[in-house]
């Protein structure tokens, strides 16, 4: 099964944090792939450009409309995602509660439909 | 037409010819099961349309359809406790239901196809840039503090 790790994370806090900060911040999300990859569960996995880049698209009576931002407005925000395949959902939860953004931020699972 | 061009800019983002952008699909799940046979056929067609669009531009990265919100999971860890709760993290009108990745030279046609897709008639397309595995496969200096 493939699992969509959704990683919530207040964008906000990244900037107040000293350089050796961002640095350790780095380390364990770089480990945490590590262990992904040599698990062999990684598929993919990406940071997103913060949401303020963002900019969502609908049509309404025709018309297109663009709007800048991003389509939620939560306290957090999707900041990245990782893409595992593991036999199942207990699995995919454990991998999720070893990453990183559990300790600041939220990760949501979700099941891809095959 | 569609504004905002692109500017160079030093954010990591923005590095390199060729850009990443990941099309987030919110679209109303309570609608789909509302729809005769007929109309969620047409829709699996237009959505198949889009994709080949996409392919035969040579854009498209990769894609991917979400299971509903009620199959969602949050984790997060608080005071060294963990805590997991059902049902996604975000509660909206719309609900993430999938993804395309695609890899265009600038949000413009980042913009275009977005507009093209199907979610945007009765969702929302939320565009957004990456770069994929950048802070593993690179170095971390543009993503840190400059001092």
């Amino acid at each position: 099964m493939q699992y969509m790790l959704m990683l919530y994370v207040d964008e906000s806090g990244w900037p107040q944090l000293s350089k050796a900060e961002q640095e350790e911040g780095m380390a364990a999300y770089r480990a945490y792939t590590e262990a992904l990859k040599q698990a062999g569960v990684y598929k993919s996995g990406s940071q997103l450009a913060p949401s303020a880049a963002a900019k969502t698209i609908r049509l309404a009576q025709q018309k297109q409309q663009v709007l800048d931002g991003p389509y939620a407005d939560a306290k957090e925000q999707v900041g990245g995602y990782y893409l595992i395949e593991t036999p199942d959902l207990e699995t995919a939860m454990a991998w999720a509660a070893r990453c990183p953004t559990v300790g600041h931020g939220v990760v949501e699972v979700r099941q891809l439909v095959r | 037409m569609l504004g905002g061009a692109q500017e160079k800019s030093k954010e990591p983002w923005k590095a390199g010819s060729s850009m990443k952008y990941i099309l987030l699909d919110y679209v109303n799940e309570s609608g789909w099961p509302e729809l005769t046979r007929e109309e969620q056929a047409h829709w699996l067609g237009v959505y198949r349309a889009y994709m080949e669009a996409m392919q035969k531009a040579g854009v498209l990265k990769s894609s991917g359809g979400l299971q509903q919100t009620a199959a969602a999971t949050t984790v997060r860890i608080r005071s060294e406790k963990t805590q997991v709760l059902d049902g996604p993290y975000a509660d909206s009108k719309e609900q993430l239901g999938g993804f395309h990745i695609i890899d265009v030279p600038d949000l413009d046609q980042a913009l275009s196809w977005a507009a093209r897709s199907p979610t945007a008639l009765h969702g929302v397309v939320e565009v957004r840039p990456m770069h994929e595995g950048t802070f593993l496969t690179e170095g971390i200096e543009p993503y840190l503090k400059q001092e």
